[in-house]
């Protein structure tokens, strides 16, 4: 079992998010902008365009304004999982010595990457509970929340929790950087492991891996996809628009005023 | 009738007013199966619909943001539940998921019901984008109003009101049904009074030969507005324009952008081209009316079949421009109520006019109170995309709708003694804001903000 999910289940997985994605993607190419649909103020250059896309993505400014309490939790957990996800890949390339080229020692690094990871991993961890905890209570998003909405936040919840009990219990359940790295390239290298590497006999790490796999497989297919939504979403919405120059053909209204237009006669102009 | 199964609707066209509007309603046996195909036509042209479909995270940010959740509480008024009634469709017919999985990813098959649930619930949206403007993706449910109603139109199924002011705009270029004689007449008369009123002697030229501007007024203001036309005729006199009305698209409004984007919209686009080639125009000028403003500013490029030579510009793009550059005298003690503005969102969230209106606005009257929120986050009057229905189930929904809006208004204090006026510069607005702010007791009257204008000018 731990082998399927450890040595097969990755390229089935990385087939269907790739391909699904693709097919997903292409369908939105194929429809097209039809009419012109820009969102007021409209931006005058592309570069205002470029300010609204990072402004939306990276500190979510639409929603700031119009749901105050989703933001608080939306944007936790959004930076804390892009923290976590910069944290693996470096984190895992590096062996947890990022920070030597900050100018720290090797073991000071791999305390100060546990560290951050320890604090992203719960601070993640806390913002999906709160946004769980969001479904179940406040009415209006009950009445939008359906059962797989449910799921999503569940499966989430298990890859983190599980990720955050490998940090914090270590030494029971933990697996170290280099096992993991080496599946890593083992598995880019298309080479199988060992049957006793630690990589596929720590059961929390085989079942996180699993859980990450049933995600990545599920994204093509669900509302993940909003991760390439908003971007489209906004292509369309927020574009450059030109306005027609204003004043009027042959208009003077100096003269106009002069002549004493409208005013009736006898009491007029000058 | 106005109910289906707990939902209201709006009083359906009868199949008659139907073929006048080139329809043959699809008999029920058929009606499940045409509607997949018309969505599946729609779900390949319009992106903005498809991304509507498929990135939303059910966050329920949009809920509060609109002002029919608000007014109603009812959970289908939530905007991406509207979207939803065809999401499930969509999921259930046109993805993989959907097809799977099925109720756990909220997919179901279509059936008469969910077909009525459209027509109430599409008919409840106005098409004001403020979902638009608060979803964390700026996911647009009123594209997917758009494709709901132009699939429902097909069908046969369109609001009476929608289909004979469609009929209307055919037969006479209008939404009242005015020919010209009526629009004539009215105008004569709208100048007499002004000569009494103003002391300002003027003609509103009708199909005037090499005209430089086409002004294309709605038709509501020959009825209902009279000073928002006046107003209108005040500005063109006072700047000494060679300007003109046409009487085969007396109406700045377009129903069809409302439910048929594609005939009707087109028909009275055509028209317009027709006017403005045949009277030698330079520029063409709109009046007051939020939705057509849209479908003129924004659709128009996209609806024509031929090339457009002639630039298009808000009224008050211009009375801006003039303000801006000094050239207009305006006296705005002589609007010395206080004033409040509501954005009518079709200006303040599709065209980008927030600014210019504040600027006419500031330069002729004396009070002016902002209203919070404004501009791009205005709320909607509850009446926008045409939902004035009058039987008595949907008029309830009517003030249930405006509430949001009354609240804001009530907010700035305006109406505190009975003396406010509550600017509307958009017919629908207007229409709609007539009879509301009586039902909810705001001490304001409702104007136009040329209405303003035209007071506001100093002619000696
Ligand atoms: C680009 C800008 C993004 C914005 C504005 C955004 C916004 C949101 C919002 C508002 C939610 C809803 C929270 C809730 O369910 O209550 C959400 C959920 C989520 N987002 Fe994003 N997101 C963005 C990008 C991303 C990216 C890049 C990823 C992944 C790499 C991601 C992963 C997720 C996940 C896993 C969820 C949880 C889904 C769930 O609630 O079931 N998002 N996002
Ligand atoms: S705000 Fe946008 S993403 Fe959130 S529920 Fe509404 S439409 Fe969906
Ligand atoms: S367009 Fe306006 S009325 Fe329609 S769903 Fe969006 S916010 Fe509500
Ligand atoms: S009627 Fe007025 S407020 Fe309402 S949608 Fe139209 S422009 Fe907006």
């Amino acid at each position: 079992m731990s082998y399927f999910i450890m040595q097969i289940m990755p390229y089935i997985t990385l087939v269907v998010f790739t391909f699904g994605v693709l097919f997903r993607l292409g369908r939105w190419a194929g429809s097209r902008i039809v009419h012109n649909i820009t969102l007021a103020p409209f931006p005058q250059r592309n570069s205002q365009v470029l300010g609204i896309f990072a402004a939306e993505a990276i500190f979510f400014r639409s929603l700031f304004s119009s749901d105050r309490t989703l933001w608080v939790g939306a944007w936790l957990m959004h930076i804390a999982l892009f923290s976590v996800i910069g944290g693996h890949i470096v984190g895992i390339y590096t062996l947890g010595e990022e920070f030597i080229y900050l100018g720290l020692s090797s073991d000071l690094s791999k305390e100060m990457s546990a560290l951050l990871g320890v604090t992203f991993g719960i601070l993640m961890l806390a913002a999906l509970v709160y946004l769980l905890i969001r479904r179940f209570t406040i009415t209006k998003v009950k009445a939008v929340t359906g059962p797989s909405d449910y799921l999503m936040l569940i499966l989430l919840l298990a890859i983190v929790t599980i990720g955050d009990i490998m940090r914090v219990f270590e030494h029971q359940f933990g697996i170290d950087y280099a096992p993991v790295k080496d599946f890593v390239a083992h598995l880019i290298m298309l080479k199988p492991l060992p049957l006793d590497h630690l990589a596929l006999t720590t059961p929390f790490f085989v079942l996180h891996i699993f859980f990450v796999q049933i995600l990545l497989m599920l994204f093509p297919f669900s509302k993940l996809m909003h991760v390439f939504g908003m971007f489209a979403n906004r292509w369309i919405i927020n574009r450059v628009y030109k306005e027609p120059a204003p004043g009027l053909p042959n208009v003077d209204i100096a003269a106009a005023r002069q002549a004493g237009i409208g005013v009736p006669s006898g009491e007029g102009g000058v | 009738m106005p109910t289906y199964k707990d939902m209201v609707q709006p009083v359906r066209a009868t199949e008659n007013d139907m073929k006048k509007i080139h329809i043959d309603p699809t008999p029920d046996d058929q009606k499940c199966d045409k509607a997949l195909q018309y969505l599946d036509e729609m779900r390949k042209k319009f992106r903005s619909f498809v991304t509507a479909m498929e990135s939303c995270v059910k966050c329920g940010a949009c809920a509060e943001n609109c002002h029919t959740y608000l007014g109603t509480k009812d959970p289908n008024n939530i905007p991406t539940n509207r979207a939803e009634l065809i999401r499930k469709i969509y999921k259930r017919y046109f993805t993989l998921e959907g097809r799977w999985f099925g109720k756990l990813v909220g997919a179901e098959d279509i059936s008469l019901d969910v077909i009525e649930q459209w027509y109430s619930y599409f008919y409840q949206c106005s098409e004001c984008r403020r979902c638009a403007r608060s979803c964390p993706f700026g996911i647009d449910t009123c594209e997917v109003t758009f494709v709901g109603r132009q699939i429902l139109h097909w069908l046969g199924i369109v609001p009476k009101l929608h289909a004979s002011v469609g009929a209307a705009m055919e037969k006479v270029g209008n939404h009242t049904n005015l020919p010209k004689p009526g629009l004539v007449d009215t105008l004569e008369f709208l100048a007499d009074d002004i000569l009494e009123e103003f002391g300002v002697e003027m003609t509103f030229p009708v199909d005037k030969p090499n005209s430089d501007i086409l002004y294309i007024p709605s038709s509501a203001d020959f009825l209902l507005n009279e000073y928002t036309l006046k107003g209108a005729g005040l500005f063109f006199s006072y700047i000494g324009a060679n300007w003109t009305i046409p009487s085969i698209v007396a109406e700045a409004g377009n129903f069809g952008y409302l439910f048929d984007q594609r005939f009707t919209q087109r028909h009275n686009v055509m028209r317009l081209l027709d006017a403005a080639q045949n009277l030698g125009v330079k520029k063409i000028v709109w009046g007051e009316c939020g939705h057509g403003w849209r479908a003129a500013k924004m659709y128009i490029p996209t609806m024509a079949d031929r090339p457009v030579p002639w630039p298009i510009t808000h009224i008050h793009d211009e009375v801006a421009y003039y303000i801006n550059t000094n050239q207009l005298k305006l006296d705005p003690t002589k609007n010395s109520k206080p004033v409040t503005l509501h954005d009518p969102c079709n200006y303040a969230r599709a065209c980008d006019l927030q600014e210019n209106l504040r600027t006419v606005m500031k330069a002729s009257v004396v009070d002016f109170r902002e209203m919070t929120p404004n501009k791009d986050w205005t709320f909607c009057c509850g009446g926008g995309s045409g939902i004035l229905f009058d039987d008595p189930e949907m008029y309830q929904r009517r003030i249930q709708l405006s509430a949001k809006k009354a609240e804001l208004v009530r907010a700035t204090g305006v109406g505190a003694d009975g003396n406010g006026i509550l600017c509307a510069p958009c017919s629908i607005c207007k229409a709609q804001l007539y009879p509301m702010v009586e039902e909810h007791k705001l001490g304001v009257e409702v104007k136009g903000l040329i209405d303003l204008v035209g007071k506001a000018l100093v002619w000696k």
